[in-house]
Parts: C-alpha cells; structure tokens; sequence
C-alpha cells in the first residue's frame, strides 16, 4: 500500500476523494458560494451548511446514477432511503413526527443543489418530501401524523399525491373522483388519478402511501343543496382494497427517474381517521402545500439552470475553434452571460420568497400566492432557455446524453408544465390583480 | 474517556490553488475553504469510537481566525461534543501548533489526541510527532486501524514497505491516514444540533505560548510549466537526440 505524501501524490487522492470529485467541474466556478456573512440563499450558517453538505452528496452520490436510472427509467429506492439517513425527507415535517423541523428555504436549498445532479430523482423527492410529508405534517390529525410521518421521514415509506386526473389539470376542480360517505366510519373513493409521481417504485404495483384528493359532498351542502360541490383528502395506503395501479406512464420526454403512474380507485374503502383535514376543506390543504410547492419546484429550475451555466461556462473556456477559445466568440458570450444572468434573477428571486413563506400559516392570510407563482413561472421558463443555451454552446457534444446537458434540456421542460402549467400561473396572477380594489405594486 | 480532535481550516480540496499577484502566498479571497480532509477522518475516527462506547467525548479544536469557528461547526454536526477556538490571524508554523495544542491539552486533559496525518495547505506532517514530543506521550501516526482496549492502543501503520501494526499505553497522540474511515455526511438533524453546542474561545496570549516564527516566507511561486514534447521515429532517432542532449 503506498503512502502518500507530496502534495503531488495528494493532488491523486483528492481526484478519488469520496468520489464526490465524480464531475469536478461544478466545484471551481461556483464553490465561491461559501463567504461568512450571511446572504440570501444561505440565511444562516445551518443553511450553508446544509448546503454543502447536499452538494458533497449530490456531486458524490447523485450525480453518478442520473445517467443509468433515467435510461432505464427506473426509481432509485437505496438512494432515496439514503436521503432519510441524512434527515433530508421530513425536511419541513417538526421534529416530533422524526422530521427536520425546517422552513422553505431550507427546502427549497435541498431541492436546488439535488436537481443540479439529478431532476428526475428530485421531483421524487419532492412528490414525497413536500407534497405527502409536508401536506400531512401540515393538514393531518395527530393520529396521522404518528402513524405515518416517522415512517416517511426515515424513507421506509415513499409517498406521494393524487390531484390530477386525465381530464383535470389546470383546472383541478373538475376533478371527477368522489368520494362518499359509507358509513359511520368508512369513505369509499372511486375515480382515476392521472401523473402521479410515486404512483408506482416497481413497475408493477402501486407506490406506498398517498394523500388523495377527491369531490365530497359537503356536510353543509348535503342537506340544503347536492349540487354544491366539496372536495375532500385522504390518505390511502397501498395494499387497500380496490386501490390499484393503472399503469406506470412510460416514455415521458425527461424526468424518467421520477416513476410516473395512473391509479386507479375502484370503490376503494377506507376509514373516516384517514381523512386528512376537514371534511369539505381540503382546498384548503391544497392551497396551504401548493406554494411551498411551487417554490420547490422553481428551486428546481434553479438547479438545473447552475448546472447548465457551469458546463457551457467550462466548456466555453476549454473548446477551441479557429484558433481560440469559443468563449471568445460574441455569439458564445451572449448565451453563457445571459444564462448566467437569468440564473442569478431566479435564484435571488426564489429566496427572496422562500424566506418570506410560513409554512404554517392560513393560506387565506398570506399574500405570497402571487409571488410563489410568479416565482415558478419564471424559474420554469429561465431554467428551459438556460438549458437550451448551455446545448447550443456545446453543439454536437450537447445533443448527447454524455454531457447531461440533454438531460437537464428535457428535464427543464416539465417545470413548466408540472405543480401548475405556465398558464395556470398566468391565470392566478392575473385573477388575483382582478380582485385587487387598487392594483398597486408595493 | 476523553479525546482532543485538531481541525484545521485549508483551500477546500477541490479548488485549484493559485498564487497571489506579489508572489506572498496563495490566493485565499472568495476562495471555498472546508475542513482539511485528513482532519474530517480524525473527527470520524473520534466519532466511531465514541459510537463504540470508548469515548465519553470528544472536544474539537481549531486554530485560526474567526471562520475557523465553521470548521469547529462541521465537527459539531459530525458527533464532537464541545468546540474550542484558539483565535489567531496569522499562519502559523507546525510548532507553534503543537504548543498551542498542548496547551489546550493541558487544560482540558485528554486520553488522546486525534490529528490529521498533515494538512493539504502546507503538506508540513510534523504536527502531530512535535506534539507528541512536547508532550512526552507516544504516538502513531498515519494510522489506518485503530483499537483501544482498556489503556492499550494498538494502531496500524502505512509505511512504504507495508503495513506496521505498534502497541502503546494512552494517553498518545494518533494522527490519521487516507484509509482509516470514511468520513460521514452530517445529518441535517446534527446540523441543528450543533447550533447549540458550546465553542469556548481562547487565544495563543491567554494560552501562555509564543507563536512567533523563525521562518520567514521568502516568495510564493507557480511550479513551472510543463514543457511540450516531441515525437521521435526511433530508438536511434532516441538515442541520438539524448546525447544531443547530453542526457546520457
């Protein structure tokens, strides 16, 4: 065994150290990241922390799997489970239930610095971490709470939630699954959920444990009028009767090692204790998740958009052509300095709100819907077009998966379309002005 | 039982190190800094034998100007216990390191000292054999297998030839190779946990030890610049070239 000693022979190690050097490049041009005072994306010294500690971790661990499990379109349970041991799944969820106990810009730090190693693992992390363990953390009764969130935030459970259907969207409450009361203690819940991100780990069978949303009739309404429509959430286990997979939606243009499935629930029975919330009130618990939500999913974007400033930056420099670097080329400079800049309005922007959210607030008291939106809008779109411009710096090389830049290039697309399409955001901001008296931007 | 972890605050490993403009040292400005690998595996090692229930705890110190602070809360959320800090601004040299810690040792009255086998700013590897002689304790450095039984350490060694296994009473000072362990991720919990663990602060004055130096730096230089090279046909194109050269 050889002893290492010159600063030579260590130069060797460092290249193997932990692995984590597996794609060097993101270390020299961004690692500048860690001054003293505190700055927006890392408010405090916990959060630098955190930071760097799911960077390492990502560069080490992330990012040499996206390669193989988005080819094969396979989910990374042993990964995932890793994730718990770091105490990464029940980020926002209180410490009682075995969580982390953070705020939003801790999340929003996690799902950043995972998306610029894998988006795909990401958006099942944050299918699990935020829409299930977030949602129950925030919505669910005691009992629920014990019985489910340890279990989560250790990653012996993956979950996951069920909004969409094939024929509601954007506008979600068309949804046609309903759920009825049964009995004095017993929901049955029928309909089809459509993209559910989690919705199966094997291929074969359903996902572990979803929070599901679904029309009920309200207490109130029943009895006066049946038109008046309700919507309710439940939280449904695999292995209930009449919950069954549809089918694992294969071949999506990116974000292939976040497994993807249509569930079906076919007179599904289910206790009245696993009714998250209140009867009737689960917009409520849609509207209190959905802007951490949002902004998880910007952090996404934000992610994505580093990644791809720092490989067509690096690669800028590196690629000759006539001569000379291609970074001295006017056209080159336009793309890497405008992702660049894009990039850091994003970034800035999404902090800004993530510190501003509460996560326990009344969403009817809050005024970051607007902002939360506008957030992802933006992020989504900057974060496609940074992309797009780190493939067109690479050229031929871009185009293949080799460089991740292809990868990332797809991925970016589903941030415009998931957790709320471009125009859904539209709609909202829009809206909201209409129901100002005085439209005035403070 | 009780163990002293020294972690030093380095240019993170990953960064590619360049030398200031007026040749007085190396750019640290804006520059990633993290804790000296080799220390990273110190603090592991401290942490798996406190897990081990040898350790009672563990105490992380660190020397150096305010951020070293950081680099004692690294240690933190990794499993030490308690952090001190001995504030200094200026670079020190190996033995001005070793008294300090003996210092602190003094104090605090450890069953031994973990230190990482050098750090990867200045390569020196002389910290841990100057404390240990200060100290008057045995030492084993570059240790790749630790044991403790009772008052007996046993270290294994990488030495050139292979691996030396050596026996010794504590307290010693064990300084730590690439192979020992593999250090952890903190936990985000640990994270948390080390926001409220106590970092005493001190200073080489109140220590009592003078750090000043013999050494002077005299200039900081890049190492040169490989030469390109050339493509001979053959051996006797080779060999001609060579004593061209008068190489041979």
């Amino acid at each position: 065994m050889r002893k290492f000693h010159g600063a030579r022979a260590l130069s060797l190690i460092h290249r193997s150290w932990r692995m984590r050097a597996s794609r060097t490049f993101s270390h020299s041009l961004t690692r500048s990241l860690s001054t003293h005072a505190p700055s927006p994306f890392d408010p405090s010294p916990e959060h630098r922390h955190l930071r760097e500690v799911v960077r390492d971790f990502a560069e080490a661990e992330v990012d040499p799997q996206a390669q193989e499990f988005n080819k094969e379109e396979k989910f990374n349970l042993k990964l995932f489970q890793r994730l718990g041991e770091l105490g990464l799944l029940g980020v926002t969820v209180p410490e009682e239930y075995h969580g982390s106990g953070m705020d939003a810009t801790a999340a929003c730090i996690i799902h950043e610095e995972l998306a610029a190693a894998d988006p795909a693992f990401t958006l099942s992390y944050l299918a699990h971490s935020i829409l299930f363990a977030n949602n129950l953390a925030r919505n669910g009764s005691e009992e629920l709470k014990h019985a489910y969130l340890p279990k989560a935030c250790s990653g012996e459970l993956v979950g996951g939630m069920c909004m969409s259907e094939a024929e509601a969207g954007t506008d979600v409450l068309g949804m046609r699954t309903r759920a009825e009361q049964t009995g004095p203690e017993e929901f049955s819940i029928s309909g089809h959920k459509m993209w559910i991100t989690n919705g199966t780990l094997d291929g074969s069978t359903t996902g572990d444990v979803f929070l599901v949303y679904a029309s009920s009739k309200s207490p109130e309404a029943s009895s006066s009028s049946s038109s008046s429509k309700s919507f309710s959430l439940f939280l449904v286990e695999k292995g209930t009767r009449g919950f069954t997979l549809g089918q694992q939606i294969k071949n999506k243009c990116g974000m292939r090692a976040s497994m993807t499935a249509e569930l079906v629930f076919d007179d599904c029975r289910i206790p009245a204790k696993n009714l998250v919330g209140k009867e009737g009130n689960a917009v409520y618990c849609m509207m209190r998740n959905l802007e951490l939500e949002r902004l998880c999913l910007a952090a996404m974007s934000c992610g994505i958009a580093r990644r791809c400033v720092e490989t067509m930056a690096r690669y800028a420099r590196d690629r000759k052509a006539f001569g000379k670097p291609i970074g001295q080329f006017g056209q080159v400079q336009r793309l890497v300095a405008d992702g660049y800049a894009k990039m850091s309005a994003g970034r800035a922007f999404l902090y800004s709100v993530a510190q501003k959210l509460k996560l326990d607030a009344d969403p009817s008291e809050t005024n970051e819907r607007m902002q939360t939106d506008a957030v992802k809008l933006f992020c989504g779109e900057m974060a496609k077009s940074v992309a797009d411009s780190a493939m067109q710096v690479l050229g031929g090389n871009g185009y293949l998966a080799d460089y991740q830049v292809e990868q990332l290039w797809r991925d970016s697309k589903l941030l415009e379309i998931g957790g709320g399409t471009n125009e859904a955001h539209q709609k909202n901001i829009m809206l909201d002005f209409l129901r100002k008296q005085v439209i005035e931007i403070p | 039982m009780r163990a002293l972890v020294g972690v030093k605050r380095v240019i993170d490993y990953a960064v590619k190190v360049r030398v200031k403009g007026d040749g007085s040292g190396v750019e640290t400005a804006g520059v990633k800094m993290s804790m000296n690998p080799f220390c990273e595996i110190a603090v592991e090692e401290a942490v798996r034998l406190k897990e081990k229930g040898i350790l009672k705890e563990i105490i992380a110190v660190s020397i150096g100007p305010a951020q070293a602070q950081e680099t004692i809360r690294t240690a933190l959320a990794m499993g030490a216990d308690r952090g001190m800090h001995v504030k200094h601004d200026d670079i020190l040299q190996p033995l001005a390191v070793a008294k300090l810690l003996k210092a602190v040792a003094e104090k605090e009255k450890p069953d031994m000292i973990l230190l990482g086998k050098q750090a990867i700013d200045d390569d020196c590897n002389q910290t841990g054999q100057m404390l240990a002689s200060l100290m008057g304790w045995p030492q084993a450095t570059f240790a790749s297998k630790v044991d403790v039984e009772g008052s007996n350490l046993t270290v294994v060694r990488e030495i050139d030839g292979g691996l030396e296994t050596i026996g010794m009473k504590l307290p010693a000072v064990i300084t730590t190779d690439l192979r020992l362990n593999e250090p952890r991720y903190a936990t985000l919990p640990n994270i948390m946990k080390a926001k409220k663990k106590k970092i005493d602060a001190t200073d080489p004055a109140e220590l009592g030890v003078d750090v000043s130096s013999k050494l002077q730096t005299v200039k900081v230089v890049e190492p040169p610049t490989r030469q390109a090279g050339g493509v001979v046909g053959s051996v006797q194109e080779l060999m001609a070239k060579l004593k061209e050269k008068s190489l041979i």
